[in-house]
């Protein structure tokens, strides 16, 4: 006869394992856990050894199934001994081989707008704010919309072929050309709509510049126009201060040089003071009354402002490249910086 | 325009340092180069915008100057007599073109002795970068540089006939300049001849065998008024610009041409000696015709935003040479001066009135008032195709719009008409607008893996170029003969499905499906076997997009890369691309999103082994599977494509297809999933001829 039934000790096991399993989720420090592994699993007095004892009274034929049992209950009570060292330690309750956390992480490549697009989307983001629509238009255009309407007479140096792309293809009797400017947008949407009118025409535009690491015969430019009853330059100066402000941070001060430009009267050349040195940005003007007569409006009814950017100017001072060739040569190692 | 500071001191007496007069300057609208010490002098380099020529004379920036410092201006006033035989006597001046020389005047003056300049005008022409040639040519420099009026020196003896004849070349002539070259000339260009030949090119420069030598004695001293498209027309066509051209191109002031004529001779009679002829030749009419124009007193506020009162804004008209002729209710006349052809109108005198009292007073917190503004579905496409791509790895390249012929030679998908050609080219050989941009794109590729790039694969948006052929749509356009397709290009390193599925993820970004037009969407897109030089036989498609009630038009087109373009630039294949026209795709992501609800009923997966020709497309048993299932069927995926002629038979092929069914009224139970197979099955063996296998 056995001293201990098989009953007897697995109901014993049973309850060891609750209690390890109670001890170890309720224990809030290490000390606690120390405690229960003690208290369980203690080399000398834990509970389980105590149990591992009674083993010795079981019937042979027993004792094979009460072994078993026995040591799946110490497997599972040093399982929960781990988990509960791992959650006071932070980690996850599961264990898992630890890695070399220093190797590299598996490659993603991601793509990257170019720093000229990124340049418009920013400066068309905060005219936006202001109320001013992107626009585009045509590239091959007539010299009515490059010139005429921009008041860029016949005689005007500006229509030189020699400082122009004109092309072997006409409308009526004048050569198209690629347009040397965006303003011819700006033509384009006025004599379609009426004011009031706030727009930004932006695009490539074509000079017949020898590329250099200042100057590129194909480039981008921004050009923004308001026309309103009642618009004034000091209209002019707080936009382009609000977009200074915007586009270079902080409070930026602008500052207007005259200038001339055909399309504008009167003209001047828009400083923005960048790093403690007024930086040249760009041109602008209130629309010339002669512009706003080509299409259709009335100079003595409405006013309005036009100002351009040089996108790659900018882009190129913002993004400190030297050479703004750069930015056609697709070198991949010089798109993924941006 | 370089500037002499001791040069303007002879005009107006400035105290302040060099700094702040060119600070003064630079706020008055002439941008400031540099300044350099020369000895004593500084050369002060500015920037002179085309509307100014009375800046390209020290005399006109002296007048600026005292303006802006309130102090008065000394301008000499020479009156050289003349002596003995008339010069009429001695030269007779006859114009032929007056549409290109309106005046021409005149001075002889004889007995002078041709040597070195002295010290003082050597000084000055070097400061401000002038070689000196001898007295003579030089006091014709100096009084150009000092009020912006060029003029010319002949050598009276070599004048054939005692005759100037100012006329059109004859196209054809030949002329030699001074610099001894000769130049074959058009009638575009104004010449001073002789009875003879070509003496001088109007404007621009002298004649070889007519210029100032040692051995002259007695000048002829031209001063006259050149049209500047004649002008321009020689020094741009000869490629031959000098300071002369550089002014008269400009409009020198009217009032000039009889002062520098005067202030030259009394110069050369003071340092060269002689003596000048009585009278002056003259031929033509002097165009000078100063413009009057309104100004009302509300108008500056008007347009500058801040007040500058009546009394200031007359101060500043008549310091710069504006003469009031009248005073109204509300407004005032003035008169240009003479060397301000630049102001003819009511805004030039506001722009005038802003110039000198500074911009600084306009105020820069003027708020304007909100509106909304929307991107446009064209914008937020671009947008939207660029995210797709960024995420998907591409960088973005900007490629010429203007090739060279090799980048044309391929065909483009877009037109068959030959590319537009432009002149002069863009760079270095590249006078063809591109039809396409593929070829730029695989350019760019193959440079930036040359150059050891980790890859290149990069896509374009950008705008192609294509003669019209057709009737235009009715758009912005209408009338252009040119049609500009807004393209996104891509190249990528792998074969024809994965520019596919690029493709696909793209048109699926803006809301395009493939396959049918389906129940509640207007457009899908289907994909066409296609043949250009642009990519290998049998591996390209055209993308034709269907739309509700519109014909079906190519939108796209891709496939992988033709052999012969890969070895053109170098490249390893496969490489394949796809371009698409953004310009006929933008319309889908305008359209209105509204949300299918997600099925909350189980979904049943279902394979099936479909023994189909080899010849039946994939196309045709998606549809065949679309069209027996219908809605139920969420996902179609092709699993397995094989062939075994054991197994299959001869000119067999496996299909295996993977479908995700789900209904969105209740769980589908296997009886219903297995009726929906067998109508698939069904189906398809009447469209394909396919069997279960």
């Amino acid at each position: 006869m056995a001293a201990v039934s098989l009953d007897a000790f697995l109901a014993e096991i049973e309850g060891l394992r609750a209690e390890a399993s109670a001890a170890l989720d309720a224990a809030a420090d290490e000390a606690a856990v120390e405690g229960a592994r003690v208290e369980f699993l203690g080399a000398r007095s834990g509970r389980l050894k105590s149990i591992q004892k009674m083993l010795g009274g079981l019937a042979p034929a027993d004792k094979p199934a009460a072994g078993k049992h026995f040591n799946d209950a110490k497997g599972a009570i040093t399982a929960l001994l781990t988990a509960a060292q791992a959650r006071l330690a932070g980690g996850t309750t599961t264990a898992v081989e630890a890695i070399d956390v220093t190797l590299p992480g598996e490659p993603f490549r991601f793509g990257h707008l170019h720093p000229i697009t990124q340049t418009i989307r920013r400066v068309q983001e905060i005219m936006a704010r202001l109320g001013f629509e992107s626009v585009t238009g045509p590239e091959v255009e007539d010299q009515w919309h490059n010139f005429e309407a921009l008041a860029i007479g016949t005689e005007h140096p500006a229509r030189d072929p020699l400082d122009n792309f004109y092309l072997a293809v006409a409308r009526g009797a004048d050569p198209l050309l690629l347009r040397s400017q965006t303003s011819t947008v700006q033509i384009r949407v006025m004599e379609q709509r009426k004011p009031p009118l706030r727009i930004v025409s932006l695009g490539r535009v074509y000079r017949p510049d020898t590329a250099d690491a200042t100057h590129y015969p194909m480039f981008h430019q921004v050009e923004g126009l308001l026309v309103e009853p009642g618009t004034t330059m000091a209209h002019l100066k707080s936009v382009l201060r609000f977009f200074a402000s915007s586009f270079l941070g902080g409070d930026v001060k602008v500052r207007f040089r005259p200038s001339f430009f055909p399309f504008t009267e009167p003209s001047v050349e828009v400083d923005m003071e960048w790093g403690g040195r007024w930086i040249e940005m760009g041109g602008a003007g209130m629309v010339d009354p002669a512009v706003l007569e080509a299409v259709g409006y009335d100079p003595d009814a409405v006013t309005g402002f036009a100002f351009g950017l040089g996108v790659e100017r900018i882009a190129a001072r913002r993004y400190g490249v030297a050479d703004i060739r750069d930015f056609y040569r697709n070198d991949v190692r010089f798109l993924e910086q941006f | 325009m370089i500037l002499s500071r001791t040069w303007l001191a002879d005009y107006v007496h400035l105290d302040a340092p060099t700094e702040e007069i060119v600070e003064r300057l630079l706020m008055a609208g002439l941008n400031h180069e540099s300044t350099t010490a020369h000895g004593a002098d500084e050369a002060i380099e500015i920037e002179v915008t085309s509307n100014r020529p009375d800046w390209l004379g020290h005399i006109g920036v002296a007048r600026e100057l005292a303006v802006l410092f309130g102090r008065p201006l000394h301008v000499p006033d020479p009156r050289p007599a003349g002596t003995g035989p008339a010069a009429a006597e001695s030269i007779a001046i006859e114009i032929r073109s007056p549409e290109i020389c309106p005046f021409y005047c005149g001075r002889v003056i004889r007995g002078v002795r041709i040597g070195p300049s002295p010290p003082w005008l050597v000084e000055r022409l070097a400061t401000v970068g002038v070689a000196t040639v001898n007295n003579v040519v030089d006091i014709t420099n100096y009084v150009m540089l000092e009020c912006g009026q060029p003029l010319h020196a002949f050598d009276l003896e070599k004048l054939r006939g005692g005759q100037i004849v100012v006329r059109r070349a004859v196209a054809g002539e030949a002329f030699t300049a001074i610099n001894h070259k000769t130049y074959t000339l058009t009638d575009q260009m104004c010449v001073i001849a002789d009875a003879e030949r070509p003496v001088a090119l109007a404007g621009v420069m002298g004649g070889a065998d007519s210029e100032i030598s040692d051995a002259t004695t007695d000048i002829l001293l031209e001063s006259a008024q050149f049209a500047p498209l004649a002008v321009r027309a020689a020094a741009r066509g000869l490629v031959l610009a000098s300071g002369s051209s550089y002014r008269f191109e400009r409009g020198p002031d009217p009032a000039a041409v009889d002062w520098a004529s005067r202030r030259a001779v009394a110069l050369i009679v003071e340092l060269a000696g002689g003596s000048l002829a009585a009278g002056v030749v003259e031929a033509g009419a002097l165009a000078c015709s100063p413009a009057t124009m309104q100004l009302r007193d509300s108008r500056a506020a008007e347009v500058l935003g801040v007040e500058v009162p009546g009394p200031r804004q007359r101060e500043i008209l008549m310091s710069l040479g504006f003469v009031q002729e009248s005073s109204g209710a509300g407004a005032s006349r003035w008169r240009a001066p003479s060397w301000r052809r630049d102001a003819w109108r009511e805004i030039d005198l506001v722009e005038e009135i802003a110039r000198i009292e500074g911009y600084d007073r306009v105020p820069e917190d003027q708020p304007i008032a909100a509106r909304p503004v929307e991107l446009s579905s064209r914008e937020r496409a671009v947008r939207a195709v660029s995210e797709v791509l960024v995420a998907a790895g591409f960088c973005e390249a900007m490629t010429r719009s203007v090739v060279a012929e090799p980048l044309e030679k391929t065909q483009s998908p877009w037109s068959e008409a030959p590319p537009l050609v432009c002149q002069p080219a863009l760079i270095r050989g590249a006078d063809r607008l591109r039809r396409t941009l593929l070829p730029s794109l695989l350019e760019a590729r193959a440079g930036t893996l040359a150059v050891g790039a980790p890859h290149g694969e990069l896509f374009e948006i950008a705008h192609a170029y294509v003669p019209r052929t057709a009737a235009p749509p009715a758009d912005l356009l209408a009338e252009s003969p040119v049609e500009e397709p807004l393209l996104v290009s891509l190249v990528t390193a792998g074969e024809y499905l994965r520019a596919k599925g690029l493709a696909e993820a793209v048109l699926a970004r803006l809301g395009i499906g493939a396959g049918r037009l389906p129940p509640g969407g207007d457009s899908c897109v289907e994909y066409r076997p296609f043949v250009s030089d642009l990519f290998v036989a049998g591996r390209a498609a055209e993308i034709v997009l269907h739309r509700r009630e519109l014909q079906p038009a190519r939108v796209g087109v891709v496939g992988e890369i033709a052999a012969v373009l890969l070895d053109a630039h170098s490249l390893i294949g496969p490489v394949a691309a796809f371009e698409l026209r953004l310009d006929r795709l933008d319309f889908a992501i305008a359209e209105e999103r509204r949300l299918v609800r997600p099925s909350d009923f189980p979904a049943v997966e279902r394979d099936i082994n479909l023994v189909v020709d080899e010849g039946v497309p994939w196309s045709g048993i998606a549809a065949a599977i679309h069209a027996a299932a219908g809605p139920l069927v969420e996902q179609c995926t092709l699993v397995q494509v094989w062939q075994d002629a054991e197994r299959l038979g001869a000119g067999k092929k496996s299909v295996v297809v993977s479908l995700r069914l789900r209904s969105d009224s209740g769980t589908l139970s296997g009886d219903e999933a297995a009726r929906v197979i067998d109508a698939v099955v069904a189906e398809c063996g009447r469209r394909v001829g396919a069997v279960l296998r």
